[in-house]
């Protein structure tokens, strides 16, 4: 049995530049996602800016999101609670500093690129190629110090946690480099049908072997400490983890369905996209049985309140993935904007609530002193929870009416007044995401350099 | 000819994959799970818990609430789209 005096890692440098990178580019995401909303309502809004025209906005909001808000925020976490569970310190703080620095400066570089024009023109595979090679770096490095801080532990039992969140950036550490074509500078792309490929293996595994498992390693964490209640089963646990290393895989084939990509990839990605729900299910059983009976508890604690939510949101994002993943129902749902509604209940709903309950939940452990101010997160909570419903509801409704003219073959200038309605109602929703990003902004930078919080 | 590369990819995937899960078994890493569950308790309990209050419980029921809509929803969706996408 170990020690129960642990050894405390001291300064929680990195953890600490990861949450501001993540509140900082949270806030630049959400202003970019309102530029491309407005654009949507009134195509010639900003018309002749051409930096930010839709088609670079898009990008520019999605790749901040993911790479600037969501995974750094989720890491910012896993900074935190490794070296906790290990026993140890963290192998090193200043290695995770370059890599934070390297890691926004890729942030900025991508955005600067895409801005000016520079992209490779596939989702989530737009950064250049020197970008590229810096997101190589910056995730090798966090790799790196993540490995070998388990490799100096002193705690034999690698908790959930740690599985999931070494996993992901290991497993994305390649993915990104494979599914970037990184050895073709030229184009970042291979020819045809091999090239769609290829972009939906890494695409899916952004959110199936990233925000996922990161997502996943962060609730693991949390939610016990929050309810005070040990983990349901850790076996079931490590069960859900090997599930979901076997299916998450090689299911991205699940973008392509009409496309004529082989048969037998179709088929084993919508096989494996339908038993995604085992290892979905094997995690919310577990984390539920966890906070069983604690929904109290878990309410009354800001961190709590944001993960649990964000379970509820993965239940959601999966069983509707499962469930696009069949070609009949892919038929009406596939582009449109029901597909941006599922986008932002995994990306937003599951992975950046539960980021941001990772963030409040080590922000008074990093400093030492009570976060700044309960309110302001609370409510950042609820604009971010309205935002996420209304997205979801006003998106999915237009996708509806978007799939069904599909099917009856409807001309699409019919159809875009229809829906022109839902686009303003997302507009206005985003914008309290956006407030939200702002106070979640101020809030962290409080807590942070001018908290006037009794240290604890 | 590219099916082999993913083929190779994937296989390659699943043997890592496979020779982690061994060693895992080897290390002991599936045994003491009772432990394993209080690991992150072990670590973490320093702070009073935080304080049950009534719109805490009123909160987490409105959650609730939403999320038995969006699954209504999500139902009506599946059926829809089964009889009119087929
Ligand atoms: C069981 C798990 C899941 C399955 C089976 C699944 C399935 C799918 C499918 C079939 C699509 C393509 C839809 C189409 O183009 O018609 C899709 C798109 C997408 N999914 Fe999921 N999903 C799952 C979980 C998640 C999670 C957890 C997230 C976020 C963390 C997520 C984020 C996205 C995003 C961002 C897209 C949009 C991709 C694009 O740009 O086209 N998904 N998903
Ligand atoms: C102010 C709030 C936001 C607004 C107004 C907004 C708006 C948009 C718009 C207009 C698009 C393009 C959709 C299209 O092409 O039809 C989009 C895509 C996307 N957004 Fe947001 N967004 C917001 C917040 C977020 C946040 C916080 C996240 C993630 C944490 C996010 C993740 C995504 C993703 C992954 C896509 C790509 C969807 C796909 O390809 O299917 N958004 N958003």
């Amino acid at each position: 049995m170990s020690s129960p005096e642990p050894e405390m890692p001291k300064t929680y440098k990195t953890a600490k530049a990861f949450c501001l990178t993540s509140a900082g580019w949270f806030t630049m995401a959400t202003s970019a996602g309102m530029i491309g909303a407005g654009y949507l309502i009134a195509p010639d809004f900003m018309a002749n800016i051409e930096w930010i025209h839709f088609g670079r906005i898009r990008p520019i909001h999605v790749n901040i999101n993911l790479f600037g808000f969501v995974t750094p925020g989720l890491l910012a976490a896993a900074f935190y609670f490794l070296p906790r569970l290990l026993r140890t310190e963290l192998y090193s703080e200043k290695l995770g500093i370059v890599s934070c620095v390297l890691w926004n400066i890729y942030v900025f570089a991508g955005v600067v690129g895409i801005g000016l024009g520079y992209t490779q023109g596939r989702e989530y595979a737009e950064l250049a190629w020197p970008v590229d090679i810096l997101v190589g770096i910056s995730f090798g490095l966090v790799v790196f110090n993540l490995l070998m801080t388990v490799r100096q532990r002193k705690e034999p039992i690698l908790y959930v946690s740690i599985w999931y969140a070494c996993a992901a950036v290991l497993l994305t550490a390649t993915t990104y480099c494979i599914g970037n074509v990184i050895w073709r500078p030229d184009t970042g792309a291979l020819l045809g049908i091999p090239d769609a490929i290829i972009l939906w293996f890494y695409g899916h595994n952004v959110f199936g072997l990233l925000l996922t498992p990161l997502g996943l390693a962060v609730a693991y964490y949390v939610l016990p400490l929050v309810s005070r209640s040990p983990l349901y089963s850790h076996t079931l646990s490590l069960i859900g983890f090997w599930s979901l290393l076997v299916v998450y895989t090689h299911i991205g084939t699940h973008h392509l369905l009409q496309v004529p990509v082989p048969t037998w990839l179709k088929v084993i990605a919508i096989v494996d996209s339908v038993a995604m729900v085992i290892p979905v299910m094997i995690f919310l059983i577990n984390i539920w049985y966890t906070v069983k009976g604690k929904l109290g508890v878990i309410y009354a604690d800001i961190a709590g309140k944001f993960i649990f939510t964000g379970t509820i949101m993965y239940f959601f994002v999966n069983i509707q993935g499962s469930i696009m993943s069949l070609p009949q129902v892919q038929r009406v749902t596939h582009f449109n904007n029901w597909v941006v509604a599922h986008a932002h209940l995994g990306v937003l709903g599951f992975a950046g609530m539960t980021a941001l309950g990772g963030l409040y939940y080590i922000l008074p452990k990093i400093t030492g002193k009570p976060l700044y101010s309960r309110f302001l997160a609370d409510l950042q909570y609820w604009f971010v929870l309205i935002g996420v419903v209304g997205f979801t509801i006003g998106l999915t409704i237009a996708g509806l009416i978007q799939g069904n003219a599909w099917i009856n073959g409807e001309a699409l200038y019919r159809v875009l007044p229809e829906i022109h309605i839902y686009y303003v109602a997302r507009a206005s929703t985003g914008l309290l995401v956006a407030i939200a990003a702002y106070l979640g902004l101020y809030n962290v930078i409080r807590t942070l350099f001018f908290n006037p919080g009794v240290s604890r | 000819m590219y099916y082999p590369y993913f083929l190779a990819y994937m296989i390659s995937g699943f043997v890592i994959s496979l020779i982690v899960l061994i060693w895992a078994l080897r290390n002991g890493q599936f045994k003491d799970q009772q432990r394993a569950r209080f690991l992150p308790l072990e670590e973490g309990l320093e702070t009073e818990p935080a304080k049950v209050s009534k719109i805490g419980k009123i909160e987490a029921y409105a959650l609730i609430v939403l999320a038995s809509l969006g699954l209504f929803g999500t139902a009506a969706t599946l059926i829809f789209s089964l009889l009119k996408g087929g």
